[in-house]
Parts: C-alpha cells; sequence; structure tokens
C-alpha cells in the first residue's frame, strides 16, 4: 500500500470548462430511460468437485421500467447467482439457459466487449461485500472516474467532478475520493459503491444484501439514499435481501426464492399480506417485528430444518421436508407455477391457502415438525 | 416464546457492573514519543452501570463501535475493566486474579456472533463441547461426556447422531447451538451472547432466540444479549439498556424503551427500522454522521454532535441518568432540569425545538439535487 497518506485536501476549484462539461454530463446521464428486465426461463448450473447442480431453476420474473423487485429468501438458495448472472459475473464452467432481456436485448449471451458496454452504464451493481468490488491500490475516486470514462467522453477534471458529486449524493466528503479502500469503515465502503453504482445513472441497479452486517442507522442511512435517488431519477432496481421489512418499504413487486426456484412472486402487498405459498408464510412468521404498545408479544416462529442439499435435490417439491402441510402429493410430484391474479405461487395447493395462513401464524403449526426433518 | 417472567425489582443481581470502565492505550507513534505526548486512549467503556438478576434477559442495543462489545468482554473479565467494579453475586471480582478469576469464568461465559469460525473444525462436536470441562479439570471421562450429552439435550441437537460429527457437518443454526452448548456445559449463571443471531437467517434465528428464552427461565440463568437486531430484543428482553460512545444513554423495560423511547438517541434508532406495512416507507429524520471517536470523546453530552435538540447546556454539561415518571432512567438535559438549575446561564434544550446549533446538516436531507 501507498506508504505517504494522499492529499486531505476538499474540493479542487472546477474551471468554467469543467462546469460546462459537467452540465452537459449530467444533463445527458438524467435522459436515460429507466430500464425494463424480462427474465425468462433463467436456469444457472455450477459445476463442483462433487458434481453439477443447478443453484437456478426455470426462474422468471419481470422488473418494468421504473419499479423495484424485491429478492428474498434463505442464504444459499440462489438469490446471489441470479445477480451474478445477470451482471455476466458467473464463473467459467457455470451453465446458463433461459433469457434476460434489458430493454429487449438478452444480455445473457454477451461477449466480453458486449458485457463492458453494459456494465455500470445500463446495469449497475452494489455487493454485498463492498471491499470485494473495490480495487485497493487506486483511490476510490480514481476508480469512480475511470468507470465514468469508460462510457462517457468527458475529462479527467469532469468525470472527478462528477464523482464528487456522487460523493455528496451518498453523504461522504469529497475529500475523501483520495483515499484508499481500507482507509474506509465499513458503512463508508458501502456507500462508495453505491455512489460508483449511480454514477452513471445506470437504467437498472442490482443490489445484493446493500446492508447486511451494517448497523440499523447505517442501513437505514444506505436504504433511504437508494431508495431517495431512485424514486426521484425513476430507475428499475432489484433489491436482494432477507429484511423483508425493507421490501415491504422499498418494492412494488417480490419474487420469494426456495432451493433455486421460485416459490412464489407477485406484488409486495399481496405477497406478504395474503402469502400463497407456505415457505412465504414461514418467512413472515420467523421475521422478528417490533413489539406494539399494549399488545402481548407475538411468538416467533421458526422454519425448522433445512434447505435441501441441491445436488440431490428431493423428487417432488423442495420445500416438502419443512411443510407443514406436505402431502403425499407434494413428496412425490414436482408442483406446478399456480396463477392467482397478479400473484403466482409454485405449490400443489394454493387453493387452500387461506386455510394454511391461519395455522401457519400458530406456533404448534410448526413446532410439529420437529424431527421430521 | 411470549411474555418473559416478571422480575422482581428487589431480586438479587447476578452480575452488577459498577460505573465500569474499559479504556485502551492506543500506540504510540513516533512523533508522540519524540514530543513526549501520551499515547491516545480509546473511552471503548466509559462509566456503565448495570445489573443483570436471575432468570433475566438485558438486551444491550446501540450503533455499531459504541462499546456493547467491550461491555460483554469486560463483564466475563476477557477484557480487563481500567476503572469501577464488577460484583458476581456481591462479591467483587474486578481485579480478580489466579483461582478467583478462574472460577469466576465458569459462572460467566460468552457466545459470539460468527458459529462458523468460531467452533474449531479438527474437533468433533463432542470433543468442542467437552474442552471447557478439560481445561477446568472437570470430572472423569465419562462424567465428562454425561455433561457433553446434557448440554447438547438443552440445545436440542440430538446426542447420538451428533457427538461424533464435525462442526461443518452442520448448519449455521445448529453450529450456533453447540456454541451455545459449549458455553452451557460449564453451568454458567451469567451469559453473553453477543449477536448470536445476526449471521443465522430469519427462519432459524428464531430457534436460538426461543433456546436463550427458555434456557434463561429453565436454568435461571441471567443473559446478556448484544445485538444490531432490535426487533429480536423486543421477543427475549426484559429490558433493554441503549448504548451510545462507551455509556447507558437511556434503560428500562422493553416495552417501553423500544414503543416510548425518550432519549433523542433512542428516538432516532428506533426510527431507523423499517416497520413492515408494504409501500409505507416512513419519512425519516436522518441520523446524520458517526458514532465520534472513543478517542476524543466530547464534552458535554455524548450525543450533542448529532442531537437535533443541542443547546450549549448540551454541549458544556455532561447529563446524568435520571429516573422518569415513566420507569425508565433516560440521560438527557430535556428530560432532567438538575443541570439546567446549576447553570443558569446556559440555554437548556425544550422537547422538540430544533435549535440553530443543531440546524447544520442534521436534519432532514432532500435528494433534489440528485
Ligand atoms: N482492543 C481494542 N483496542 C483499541 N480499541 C478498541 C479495542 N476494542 C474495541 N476498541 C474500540 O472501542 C470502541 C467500542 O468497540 P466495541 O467492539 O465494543 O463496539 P460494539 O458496540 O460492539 O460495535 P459492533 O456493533 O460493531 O460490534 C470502538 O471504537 C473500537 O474501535
Ligand atoms: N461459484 C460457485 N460454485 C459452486 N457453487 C456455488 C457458487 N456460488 C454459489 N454456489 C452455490 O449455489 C447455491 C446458491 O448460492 P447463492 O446464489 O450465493 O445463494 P444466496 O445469494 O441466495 O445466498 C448455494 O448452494 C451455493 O453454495
Ligand atoms: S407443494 Fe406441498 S410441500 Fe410444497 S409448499 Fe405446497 S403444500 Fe407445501
Ligand atoms: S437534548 Fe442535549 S442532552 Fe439531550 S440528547 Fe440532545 S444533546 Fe444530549
Ligand atoms: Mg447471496
Ligand atoms: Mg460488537
Amino acid at each position: 500500500m501507498a506508504a505517504s497518506t494522499p492529499p486531505r485536501a476538499g474540493t479542487r476549484p472546477a474551471s468554467a470548462a469543467t462546469l460546462a462539461q459537467l452540465a452537459e454530463l449530467n444533463q445527458r446521464l438524467a435522459w436515460k430511460p429507466a430500464a425494463r428486465l424480462q427474465v425468462e426461463g433463467l436456469s444457472i448450473g455450477y459445476s463442483t468437485l462433487r458434481g453439477r447442480f443447478h443453484a437456478v431453476e426455470d426462474i422468471s420474473f419481470e422488473v418494468p421500467a421504473g419499479t423495484n423487485l424485491g429478492l428474498v429468501g434463505e442464504s444459499g438458495c440462489g438469490k446471489s447467482t441470479v445477480i451474478k448472472a445477470l451482471m455476466g459475473l458467473q464463473p467459467a464452467n457455470t451453465s446458463v439457459s433461459g433469457r434476460a432481456l434489458l430493454d429487449g436485448q438478452d444480455i445473457l449471451g454477451l461477449d466480453d466487449r458486449g458485457l463492458r458496454d453494459i456494465r455500470w452504464n445500463s446495469i449497475s451493481l452494489i455487493t454485498q461485500s463492498a471491499m470485494n468490488s473495490l480495487d485497493p491500490v487506486y483511490t476510490i475516486g480514481d476508480q469512480i472516474a475511470e468507470a465514468i470514462r469508460a462510457h462517457e467522453r468527458v475529462s479527467r477534471a469532469t468525470a472527478w467532478a462528477r464523482a464528487e458529486e456522487m460523493f455528496a449524493l451518498v453523504g461522504l466528503p469529497a475529500g475523501r475520493l483520495y483515499e484508499f479502500p481500507h482507509m474506509f469503515s465499513g458503512g463508508m465502503r458501502q456507500r462508495a459503491v453505491i455512489a460508483m453504482a449511480l454514477a452513471l445513472n445506470a437504467g437498472m441497479l442490482l443490489a445484493d444484501e446493500p446492508t447486511t452486517a451494517l448497523d440499523p442507522i447505517m442501513q437505514s442511512q444506505i436504504m433511504t439514499r437508494i431508495r431517495g435517488i431512485h424514486a426521484h431519477m425513476r430507475r428499475s432496481m432489484i433489491l436482494v435481501t432477507h429484511d423483508i421489512a425493507v421490501v415491504a418499504e422499498t418494492c412494488e413487486n417480490t419474487v420469494v426464492m426456495y432451493a433455486g426456484k421460485m416459490a412464489e412472486s407477485g406484488p409486495t402487498a399481496d405477497v406478504l399480506e395474503r402469502p400463497l405459498h407456505p415457505y412465504t408464510m414461514g418467512l413472515q412468521n420467523a421475521f422478528p417485528r417490533l413489539p406494539v404498545p399494549g399488545a402481548p408479544r407475538q411468538p416467533l416462529i421458526s422454519i425448522p430444518g433445512v434447505v435441501p442439499n441441491l445436488l440431490l435435490p428431493p423428487p417432488g417439491c423442495r420445500f416438502a421436508s419443512r411443510c407443514p402441510f406436505a402431502t403425499d402429493l407434494c413428496r412425490t410430484t414436482a408442483p406446478p407455477v399456480v396463477r392467482h391474479g397478479a400473484q403466482v405461487a409454485t405449490c400443489h395447493h394454493t387453493d387452500r391457502s387461506e386455510e394454511f395462513r391461519a395455522a401457519a401464524a400458530r406456533p404448534e403449526t410448526w413446532r410439529n415438525m420437529r424431527g421430521a426433518a | 416464546m411470549t411474555d418473559r417472567p416478571t422480575i422482581a425489582p428487589d431480586a438479587p443481581a447476578v452480575i452488577e457492573a459498577r460505573d465500569l470502565k474499559t479504556h485502551f492505550q492506543g500506540h504510540t507513534g513516533l512523533i508522540n514519543a519524540m514530543l513526549g505526548l501520551k499515547p491516545p486512549t480509546a473511552r471503548a467503556l466509559d462509566g456503565v452501570d448495570l445489573r443483570i438478576r436471575e432468570r433475566e434477559i438485558v438486551g444491550l442495543v446501540g450503533e455499531s463501535g459504541c462499546g456493547k462489545s467491550t461491555l460483554g468482554m469486560s463483564l466475563v473479565r476477557m477484557y480487563q475493566p481500567t476503572g469501577g467494579q464488577i460484583l458476581y453475586r456481591g462479591d467483587e471480582i474486578t481485579k480478580a486474579v489466579g483461582r478467583q478469576l478462574k472460577d469466576y469464568r465458569r459462572q460467566a461465559q460468552i457466545i459470539f456472533q460468527d458459529p462458523y469460525s468460531s467452533l474449531n473444525p479438527r474437533l468433533t462436536i463432542g470433543q468442542v463441547i467437552e474442552e471447557p470441562l478439560i481445561i477446568h479439570g472437570i470430572g472423569n471421562a465419562a462424567e465428562r461426556r454425561e455433561k457433553v450429552i446434557k448440554a447438547m439435550e438443552l440445545v436440542r441437537i440430538p446426542a447420538a447422531d451428533n457427538i461424533d460429527r464435525y462442526p461443518s457437518d452442520l448448519s449455521g443454526g445448529q453450529r450456533q447451538r453447540i456454541a451455545i452448548a459449549r458455553a452451557l456445559v460449564l453451568e454458567p449463571k451469567f451469559i453473553v451472547a453477543d449477536e448470536p443471531v445476526s449471521m443465522l437467517d430469519v427462519s432459524i434465528q428464531a430457534s436460538v432466540l426461543e433456546l436463550l428464552d427458555e434456557l434463561s427461565r429453565d436454568l435461571g440463568l441471567a443473559v446478556l444479549y448484544i445485538s444490531h437486531d432490535i426487533a429480536t430484543v423486543g421477543y427475549i428482553c426484559n429490558h433493554v439498556a441503549v448504548m451510545y460512545l462507551g455509556r447507558i444513554v437511556e434503560e428500562g423495560k422493553a416495552e417501553d424503551v423500544l414503543t416510548r423511547p425518550l432519549h433523542p438517541y433512542t428516538q432516532r434508532l428506533m426510527a431507523a427500522i423499517p416497520r413492515m406495512d408494504p409501500g409505507e416507507a416512513t419519512e425519516r429524520v436522518e441520523l446524520r454522521g458517526d458514532v465520534p471517536s472513543p478517542l476524543a470523546v466530547p464534552p458535554g453530552c455524548r450525543f450533542s454532535s448529532r442531537c437535533p435538540y443541542t443547546t450549549p447546556l448540551c454541549e458544556a454539561v455532561e447529563p446524568d441518568l435520571s429516573d422518569q415518571p415513566s420507569g425508565q432512567r433516560v440521560r438527557c438535559h430535556i428530560h432532567d432540569d438538575r443541570a439546567a438549575r446549576a447553570h443558569p446561564e446556559l440555554t437548556p434544550p425544550r422537547p422538540g425545538l430544533v435549535t440553530e446549533t443543531a440546524d447544520a446538516g442534521i436534519l432532514v436531507e432532500t435528494l433534489d439535487h440528485a
């Protein structure tokens, strides 16, 4: 690492030419339309020492232009795998099939050049571990400015000025653009990555657990920024999180994944208030809520068992070993995708969802499952 | 996991901290050494009073870096406090050494956040749980095995199937239960659980919280539960303490602190938590900036650099904890006029009155310049 501390100067005064170019750049970026993304039949297979397996199987969803989609589910169920494939970041030897149309263009089969063209520019990413998206040997400012210059023909000074604006947007002082990633605290790094992801005002933002592991104040600061920027500029976003309260606040639509498959999807209000799939009901119950003044404490109910081994997926419904409502049919036959209005669920018994919802709210329903898994 | 058992206010404390301080000595840089300057001191834990009684779970919340883990580590004597006292069942153990310290460490255990790295991967689960017994020279092999099996039963991991497996064969939730079994095998009376579920999926964290709740009831354990996830605190805690920059700024019954917070910091901490109503992103007053460094603790109220109600009194005089009619204890001049009466020349803060001193960028940020 560099031995000397980089200058902790504030903003360099920008020249009139830079300011003019910056105004032009900002205008051009502001005109970018929000993107629409249609994912159809997406399957992703990893090859490992112990064999090949599908980490994601036949997922379909749509993100209408200017809306946010929440992607939720337990860890290991394939959320990051979907996001990486959309960015073309899957490891070698990964098989990807299906289509992902970004404003009509399939982005799954793109070559390196094609990927370079869309990354940051049309589709950008905030990852789970901000440190991995930053290069430790360059200053943060250089990294943002270079990302801008890779797509826009502007001077270095203009790109830097835009980076300063982005830093202001995420609440970081411009002087800190001169610092290296290791000099930032976890929360500041996460904000720097957000600044980078927003720098080119891409029509589609992928945010993979942008606030997991941060304290509540930091989480709220970062989500408020992401949300504010998105609402203001009418961008589209896929937000991966296991915090369903954040989804409830942020996303118009929600996809619930379980063991590589789509369990349920639809408008967030419907999915969270009237879930059709028992897994969604289980996630709802397990999610801790703040106490309500005067009301008795609600029980917190865990979902017994664990996600099945994807190398040897069970024959019927993948949730059957943990589902309190599983029938023989569930254990032998893969459930169909059933549509109820705008809501879709992969379950044999969606017609009994009302009865299930009532039962799922009782701790005994899940407790009696113990030992089954 | 429903309402917690009520704890008599005069029940004796299992563990008690009195004005407890743990300061860390920074490194002396070369220049400082040449100038003869003392290295800076990090006042990570700076005067905390806390009591935890039998069957009581006390929640400890606050931003990253406010000193929660330092308090937990100091209470179990993994850090040596630099001031104040720790009483275990009335006996002072703050400076205990040798035999007395070893005895205390049997009674006071800590569980950490990361169930993936906190268990030695080369030991079987049985060996992992047995290890503390060996360290403390307890029992012969057969007796130890019996204790291990009993501890595994307590955490609901069937011993027969699992005792000879390795931690890597288990899920995160199961590993965290093994870590709890390891802490329980010594039959402690006090447990610090430092973010025990924050690395676990919501679907399984409930089972670990439920377990802590049951153990405290059944074994009469006193538990300090440290967490960023304030909603979980509402489920298992009797009492909640909110820390800011090394001190407790508010404490009281869990319901009161979580639903009717009085301290401006607690109010903002609670407002930061997302609510479950779809589409209802509450307009939040954002708390700007970071917790000041414990190397440079501001004079006066520690929250004054971020508080919207700050006045000259706040910046000059640190408030004491004061008892409120609602039962909470709060460290803020708005709720305690003793300092204002002692310093009539300094303007005191008033409820809801956002001050000019504070207005410099603390309040609502508009994103108009986006
Ligand atoms: N061994 C140490 N030496 C020097 N400073 C320390 C040491 N341990 C902690 N600190 C400092 O003390 C302060 C409190 O740290 P602590 O780990 O107690 O925070 P915390 O509240 O547990 O935070 P988090 O929520 O991130 O776990 C921090 O500023 C930290 O940098
Ligand atoms: N590079 C990889 N090679 C092989 N398996 C992987 C790889 N990345 C993820 N997996 C596996 O794919 C599944 C889905 O993982 P991931 O998409 O990271 O889940 P999530 O983001 O929902 O937690 C898991 O079983 C995980 O272990
Ligand atoms: S298909 Fe059967 S096992 Fe699967 S979620 Fe529906 S009811 Fe449960
Ligand atoms: S009003 Fe004053 S004393 Fe109370 S929290 Fe704010 S700064 Fe501190
Ligand atoms: Mg992931
Ligand atoms: Mg900590």
